[in-house]
């Protein structure tokens, strides 16, 4: 440890930087230090012999979960390419805000996503994609009455949650929007008694722009 | 020749993703649903 503070880490071998990032970019992922192990993986990437399919391979296999975990989605082209296609859904859920298909592909993959130990950072995938849920239907509701669009019923979640096929009363949709506001994925306030969540005018679905949803 | 190759993987993501696009099937059959639900209210 005392040496290391001695070299410069550029000096060291490009193969040996690549293999130190990796594994301390998987423990960055393990300790939910998520814009580290960005950073770390991502470095691993940069520098790996692209001719080693299987070493390319290995490091997404961690950096998309952590890229999806900082708002950002891989290519369909990246996930082909590599064989990465257990991941295709999940981006899919991200982006129609599906909440019945994230479930299913967490199902279908369980094994595989227990084993290399993403399944946690794939589960908390959860609040972004009610968010996404959440701005569909605010933008649909803007189309037929944009002045009326920033309230939200919650009878209205309610229903979309039963059509995702996700039995859910009135107290758990807000429980969930209550986070969701305290998490700063949504922007807006409750209007407990009429059962309404009320949207900030002003940006009410904060992007991630590379920061993990705090916790 | 290796590294450019990397920079390529690098322009694989997407971070501007989140669109106000609402005429995806999903939306539809999403809008389609509020809109039924609201008749039988």
């Amino acid at each position: 440890i005392e040496t290391a503070r001695i070299f410069d880490f550029e000096e060291f071998p490009v193969r040996d930087r690549v293999t130190y990032m990796y594994y301390t970019g998987r423990l960055e992922v393990y300790n939910e230090n998520f814009p580290a192990a960005d950073h770390k993986l991502s470095y691993a990437l940069t520098h790996c012999n692209s001719r080693k399919g299987a070493n390319m391979r290995m490091i997404l296999k961690y950096l998309v979960p952590v890229k999806l975990s900082i708002g950002v989605l891989p290519r369909a082209s990246l996930l082909e390419s590599y064989g990465l296609t257990e991941y295709s859904d999940i981006v899919l859920s991200l982006r129609r805000g599906d909440l019945r298909l994230l479930r299913h592909a967490l199902l279908e993959h369980e094994d595989r996503f227990l084993r290399s130990g993403v399944y946690l950072v794939l589960e908390k995938l959860e609040l972004q994609v009610y968010q996404r849920l959440l701005k569909k239907i605010h933008l649909i509701q803007k189309e037929k009455d944009p002045n009326k669009a920033h309230q939200i019923k919650l009878d209205v979640i309610v229903k979309a949650m039963k059509w995702l096929q996700m039995d859910m009363d009135i107290d758990e949709v807000e429980c969930i929007m209550s986070i969701l506001i305290y998490k700063n994925l949504v922007k807006g306030y409750f209007a407990h008694k009429s059962k309404v969540v009320v949207l900030s005018k002003q940006d009410p679905f904060p992007k991630l722009n590379g920061k993990p949803v705090s916790s | 020749e290796a590294k450019e190759e990397g920079k390529e993987v690098t322009q694989q993501w997407e971070d501007d993703w989140d669109d106000d696009d609402v005429n995806d099937d999903f939306s539809l059959q999403l809008r389609k649903e509020l809109e039924s639900n609201k008749d039988k209210n």
